[in-house]
């Protein structure tokens, strides 16, 4: 553990280091956030949407914004950079298990996405969005996005240490958002068509997506929320699993 | 036999690569024996596999058949004491641009085991020996390509290695940094640790080398002192010959000036 601390640490300054390769991670969700509520928020007016519990529909839409920016899995850039570069290999020769290589940079993306996460959040109150849960619902929030964020690293990590490219890596990036978009992105569940409900159903970031957005809109949904953190852990110790095996067996 | 006493002993060492297209072996039996105190030179031409065979010996890559020991622990099983005494420089200067030098330093003292006041002080050592003192706060993005072989050469010396393996630590460096280099490279033998060199200047083994060893195609075809390979040669080409370790190199590996000047006017055209 001692060494993951070490290397988290240096993922984090090193993240610091490079504000440019955060600012897409930010603005690009924004953006889209801006152009969903401006293309669909007529439609949807808070007083004659119940599934809004009130609220504008800015609210619904920035659990999506959220997921978004926590899809980006930069630290997985930075790693494909040290394979290509040397560094990786340097960290192999030291007497350090080389697990804690990937978890560094994982645990290393937790504090980025909660500041992330908080960044968006303040942008968005001025325009009326609130969460509920208040408070404590802000932290659940942050903690779900935050292990979605490395949950998500940590499968483009896999991809870097499997392909050894960037431009591979960064390709397989784009896989995220298919899955963004089979989800109740823009409607609840209940309201998709029957083969787009099916396809959300079947889509594990659905789960976390309703999660986050009932601590959004409605308060405390437990049985949402306890979905979401079950399918967001059951993912997390899967690329654990995947990502420690492959550093393991890297040759 | 094993000799215990070597600072580094490969037997029948061979790495087979899998690929879709087939095996491809890489290296093919290499037998070696580095004993401690040397600086051990070990050249061949491109693709010989000179970087695989210390890519296995560091552990940086799974052995496919054969033995080594480095610093008297098997590498294959247990990696992580080999890597407690030896340092690494590779071919490319692996290195972090994004920290400062002082950083990079700390941190590979620190994944060594330092405490924080240990990791302190090596550093500043270390950056002494390396004269980088004044550059040491800046970001290694921005240093020249000379300062940055030297700081990888620092990095690899943080845990007082028994041995240090150096793959090719002056390809693309200008002159007068390869001399700097090639002093450090004494120095730090000169206060008892070995040496493994990999390099494709012929010079350097021969300035630095006490005992180098040619490598072809995986397999080794000649080893001896950098004296002892002329004389041989000399020996085998007659009265007035004196040939320098290019020759030797050449025939070593079967190649003539004649096929090497083709093959660089082919690659030109």
């Amino acid at each position: 553990m001692r060494e993951t601390a070490i290397l988290a640490r240096r993922a984090l300054r090193e993240g610091l280091r490079q504000p440019d390769a955060l600012m897409p991670t930010l603005f690009i969700p924004l953006f889209f956030l801006i152009v969903n509520v401006g293309q669909v928020a007529k439609i949807f007016p808070t007083g004659g949407t119940p599934f809004l519990h009130g609220q504008n529909y800015a609210a619904f839409q920035l659990p999506t914004s959220l997921l978004t920016a926590a899809s980006f899995g930069t630290a997985a850039l930075y790693l494909v950079e040290e394979i290509e570069g040397g560094y990786f290999d340097k960290l192999r020769a030291t007497p350090i298990p080389r697990a804690s290589i990937v978890l560094g940079r994982l645990i290393a993306e937790l504090p980025k996405s909660v500041i992330m996460s908080s960044a968006m959040i303040l942008i968005a109150l001025p325009f009326g969005v609130r969460i509920r849960a208040g408070l404590g619902g802000y932290l659940l929030l942050a903690l779900l996005i935050a292990i979605w964020a490395a949950v998500f690293s940590g499968f483009m990590q896999l991809i870097a240490l499997k392909t050894r490219s960037a431009a591979a890596t960064n390709s397989v990036g784009f896989i995220f958002f298919p899955l963004l978009f089979l989800t109740p992105n823009f409607v609840p569940r209940s309201q998709l068509s029957r083969p787009m409900e099916i396809a959300a159903t079947l889509n594990p970031v659905t789960y976390i997506m309703e999660a986050a957005r009932s601590l959004v809109l409605d308060g405390y949904d437990w049985a949402a929320l306890g979905r979401g953190f079950a399918v967001a852990a059951a993912a997390g110790v899967l690329v654990l699993f995947l990502s420690i095996r492959t550093v393991n067996r890297y040759d | 036999m094993t000799d215990a006493s070597a600072a580094i002993e490969a037997t029948d060492l061979v790495k087979t690569y899998r690929s879709k297209e087939g095996d491809v072996d890489a290296v093919r039996g290499v037998s070696l024996t580095v004993a401690h105190g040397e600086i051990f030179g070990f050249l061949g031409p491109n693709g010989a596999g000179k970087s695989t065979t210390v890519r296995m010996l560091t552990t940086l890559l799974t052995i496919t058949a054969g033995s080594a020991r480095v610093a008297g622990v098997e590498v294959i099983d247990d990696p992580d004491g080999v890597r407690r005494r030896i340092g690494v420089a590779l071919q490319e200067a692996g290195l972090d641009l994004r920290q400062s030098g002082r950083e990079l330093l700390t941190l590979q003292c620190r994944l060594f085991g330092m405490s924080a006041a240990e990791a302190a002080d090596r550093t500043q050592e270390l950056l002494e020996l390396v004269e980088l003192t004044e550059a040491a706060e800046r970001r290694i993005q921005g240093y020249s390509g000379g300062m940055k072989r030297r700081l990888d050469l620092a990095s690899a010396l943080v845990n007082r290695p028994d041995i240090l393996f150096l793959d090719e630590p002056t390809t693309g460096l200008d002159p007068a940094s390869r001399l700097v280099i090639w002093d450090e490279v004494r120095r730090i033998n000169a206060q008892g640790t070995t040496v493994f060199l990999t390099t494709q200047y012929l010079e350097e083994a021969d300035q630095l080398c006490g005992r180098l060893a040619i490598i072809d195609d995986g397999r080794i075809v000649s080893e001896g002192t950098p004296a002892a390979l002329k004389s041989q040669l000399a020996a085998r080409l007659g009265p007035g010959a004196d040939p320098s370790l290019d020759d030797v190199f050449l025939d070593a590996t079967g190649r003539t000036r004649e096929r090497v000047a083709g093959e660089v006017q082919e690659v030109q055209a």
